[in-house]
């Protein structure tokens, strides 16, 4: 397999692509720098909390941690809330702000805003996480009906959420702001690629919000007396939920966007049109598929089932696109270099920058949890698969796998920049996202095996008196395993980055590899490239697959069942 | 001036490219579990081969899967007191219930209390094709019956609810389970046949409080 030859032009970040995206974060004004290391602190500090109760939960769920029920449950609610709300929506808004204000080149606008949006955030971030700790356990939903007789803990998690939303509000305002202000002193005409994206999340993020007050607002009331007993939670969390998923996906492929161009200096070979429409197409393609999710609720009719099914085969549109547009971009620049072989040129990538390393292994990722995912969306599957632990099994690919490994690398790229110093250990950094997946993938065939033979999603003891097949604590004790080399291996990326917050100054400034690819457009595209193409095809291949195979084990249990049922 | 470009690089296929998963529509439309322009009906996830009833293929949309097309109506009062009859008309000495049976109790009935035929003759032949109503009330942390005694080949009514609050009623058959999310006072309904016998585990999928892990019950399949 050849390689890109040695004499391509290599650069160091950073600043060296020309992009400067570091130059732009390191001189933003130190106001906006304290805002941004606190949230990224807060960031951090919930996906601490996160993986530690995730890597509990998946040893007590091994049999390896005995636990008593209560106790077990309030870990998986700590788990959740932290990652799944608390890491996920404070990076989001973290990198938001940062990249926001880099685009301006002046910092932030609408800076109270920003501090009022902290500050709120993290109210609500201390809030969920001693309800959570204390209060009856609600999971990460936060489902009333759980603690019917206990309002004080629907009451309290709810408010938690609320103010979380609230500060999320405040804080894409702020970001809208800082986006807008080029534009109003008439210093750009229009939103680059990346700018427009900006835009488009931040609303996102504000819609999100939105469906969070709806979701828990009448949780709050009703514990204070002042509304009904929130019946219809189930559906409102369900609009939340789907957005609080595809959101961050969103951002990912932003991060990738940005990251691509730092670390090679390439930017899209289709131009920002392309790009933008891709972005806006979220909006289009996200909110019709949320059907997948109620597959399984005995009110939903079969007409609605099988639309269900087939919107959601355009869930991935977006996202394939824009991993199209990336890779494709890169490949073209690449043999414009000279680049040469199948994949070879992939070789040429600047792999001993962690950046580059969490980067590429999350795409790898991605494609893994994509194929379970088509699995899982299909309607007449659901009643095998849905509620079980199918579902962690395969989404732990995206959360961990994808939006963690990639938001770290936006941070261990920002970090340094922000603070002047330099990223600890990069050569041990840059080998953890292959352990990482290595364990998710251990982590993830024996999830999906065991949810496929109907291990349940949200249940400690499984042994079921001994009427549980003798397979199902075999595969959750790999699980275990598999969660364990996972989250060991992230927990040095995690301290990695967190050393590299803490340090500032204090490590020298230390160059990391990049390329710089960028050639003139003439010189682009003359000779195939292959890699976006066959990654796709072979995407689909295996979801053929599985998706087969799924389909044949159902008609195989000894069983025949109509309906999904419902009445009145 | 011509797009010099090979294809591979150019917008248009790249925008393409993102469509790419939207071709397995030809693995669910080759099971029947996609709607084709030419006006196939999808079938349900069952075997078209092992259906013991020609409608277990033509549901025609029925969400209740009812043999006669409609969806289940019954309140979650209704659903209650016809509950309470069949167990008490169903009742074993062992704390089963069997709807081939008659209670030991000596109640006897030759339907159930809504009506539908659940033929109680005393070991006589059921016809398969004629469903027999089953009712499954799950509750915080258990299930009424948490034991049935059915047939292999014959087709069973199952009505549920849950009486509290969100539960599951998945029943585990080897290499996979059925799962089954009950919503409270809604009346699910399915139309089940298993086709081996055998011991099955019905256990809750969705998490209803502490004693969550010890919600099960048993159907034993002759």
């Amino acid at each position: 397999m050849n390689i890109i030859p040695q004499d391509a032009p290599v650069a160091v970040a950073p600043g060296g692509t020309g992009y400067g995206l570091t130059a732009r974060i390191h001189t933003l004004p130190r106001p906006d720098k304290a805002l941004l290391n606190l949230l990224f602190g807060a960031a951090l500090l919930a996906l601490v909390l996160g993986l530690a109760g995730g890597l509990l939960t998946a040893l007590a769920r091994a049999g390896a941690l005995p636990l008593y029920s209560d106790d077990a449950y309030r870990l998986l609610t700590l788990h959740g809330v932290s990652v799944f709300f608390y890491w996920l929506y404070l990076i989001q808004a973290a990198l938001l702000l940062a990249l926001a204000a880099a685009e301006n080149g002046r910092g932030l606008a609408l800076r109270p805003a920003a501090w009022a949006g902290v500050a709120l955030m993290l109210a609500g971030f201390a809030v969920s996480e001693w309800i959570s700790a204390t209060g009856t356990p609600l999971l990460y939903d936060g489902s009333p009906e759980l603690a019917v007789d206990d309002p004080r803990s629907v009451g309290v998690f709810a408010l938690g959420y609320l103010l979380l939303a609230a500060g999320l509000t405040a804080s894409a305002t702020s970001g809208i702001a800082t986006l807008l202000q080029p534009r109003r002193r008439g210093e750009t005409a229009e939103f680059g690629a990346v700018g427009f994206a900006l835009f488009a999340w931040a609303g996102f993020l504000i819609v999100s919000a939105i469906a969070a007050a709806n979701a828990f607002l009448p949780g709050l009331l009703w514990s204070l007396g002042a509304g009904p007993f929130p019946a219809d939670h189930g559906t409102e969390w369900h609009i939340l939920f789907h957005n609080l998923h595809y959101l961050p996906l969103m951002a990912t492929v932003l991060v990738w966007y940005v990251l691509t161009e730092h670390l090679t200096g390439v930017t899209s070979i289709h131009g920002a049109r392309l790009s933008k429409i891709i972005f806006a197409a979220y909006l289009v393609f996200v909110p019709p598929t949320s059907l997948y999710h109620m597959f399984l609720e005995p009110t939903l009719s079969e007409g609605v089932r099988v639309v269900g099914s087939l919107l959601s085969l355009f869930v991935s549109v977006p996202t394939l696109a824009a991993f199209a547009i990336i890779v494709s971009s890169l490949e073209a620049s690449a043999r414009a270099h000279g680049a040469t072989g199948f994949l070879g040129w992939m070789r040429g990538l600047p792999w001993s920058n962690p950046a580059m390393a969490n980067m590429g292994w999350a795409a790898v990722n991605m494609m893994a949890g994509l194929t379970f995912a088509f699995v899982l969306i299909q309607g007449d599957l659901a009643p095998m698969l849905s509620d079980t632990f199918f579902v962690p099994g395969y989404f732990h690919l995206f959360a961990v796998g994808v939006l963690t490994q990639t938001f770290l690398a936006a941070l261990m790229v920002m970090l340094p920049a922000l603070n002047g110093g330099s990223l600890w250990r990069p050569a041990l950094l840059a080998r953890m996202p292959a352990l990482v997946t290595a364990g998710l993938l251990l982590f993830a065939a024996a999830g999906i095996a065991a949810g496929t033979m109907g291990v349940p999603r949200r249940v400690f003891d499984i042994g079921y008196g001994g009427m549980a097949p003798t397979a199902w604590p075999v595969l959750m004790a790999v699980v275990g395993i598999g969660a364990s080399l996972f989250a060991a291996a992230l927990s040095v990326s995690v301290y990695g980055v967190v050393r590299t917050l803490l340090s500032g100054r204090k490590v020298a400034a230390a160059d990391l590899p990049a390329v710089a690819w960028r050639v003139e457009r003439s010189r682009i595209g003359t000779a195939p490239a292959w890699t976006g193409p066959a990654s796709i095809a072979a995407l689909v291949a295996v979801m053929y697959v599985f998706t087969i195979a799924a389909f044949q084990l159902i008609q195989s249990l000894p069983i025949v069942a109509i309906g999904g049922g419902h009445g009145h | 001036m011509p797009d010099s470009r090979h294809f591979t690089t150019r917008r248009g296929f790249i925008a393409g490219l993102g469509f790419g998963a939207v071709s397995l529509y030809g693995a669910w439309a080759a099971y029947g579990a996609a709607p084709l322009p030419f006006g196939h009906t999808p079938s349900t996830e069952s075997a078209p081969e092992s259906a013991p009833d020609s409608q277990a293929h033509d549901h025609g949309g029925s969400a209740a899967g009812s043999h006669d097309g409609h969806p289940a109506a019954a309140t979650a009062e209704s659903f209650r007191l016809d509950h309470e009859a069949f167990l008490r008309t169903y009742g074993q000495a062992d704390g089963s219930v069997d709807p081939h049976a008659v209670s030991h109790t000596g109640g006897h009935s030759h339907g159930t209390a809504n009506g539908t035929h659940a033929d109680g003759s005393h070991g006589g032949h059921i016809a398969a094709a004629e469903p027999v109503t089953v009712y499954l009330m799950a509750q915080k942390f258990a299930y009424s019956p948490d034991l049935l005694r059915l047939k292999a080949g014959q087709a069973y009514r199952f009505r549920m609810m849950a009486d509290d609050i969100t539960h599951g009623a998945s029943i585990q058959l080897g290499m996979a389970s059925r799962i089954v999310r009950l919503r409270p006072n809604i009346v699910s309904e399915q139309t089940v046949t298993f086709t081996k016998p055998g011991e099955y585990l019905v256990y809750c999928t969705v998490y209803c409080g502490q004693a969550h892990d010890a919600m099960q019950g048993r159907i034993v399949v002759v």
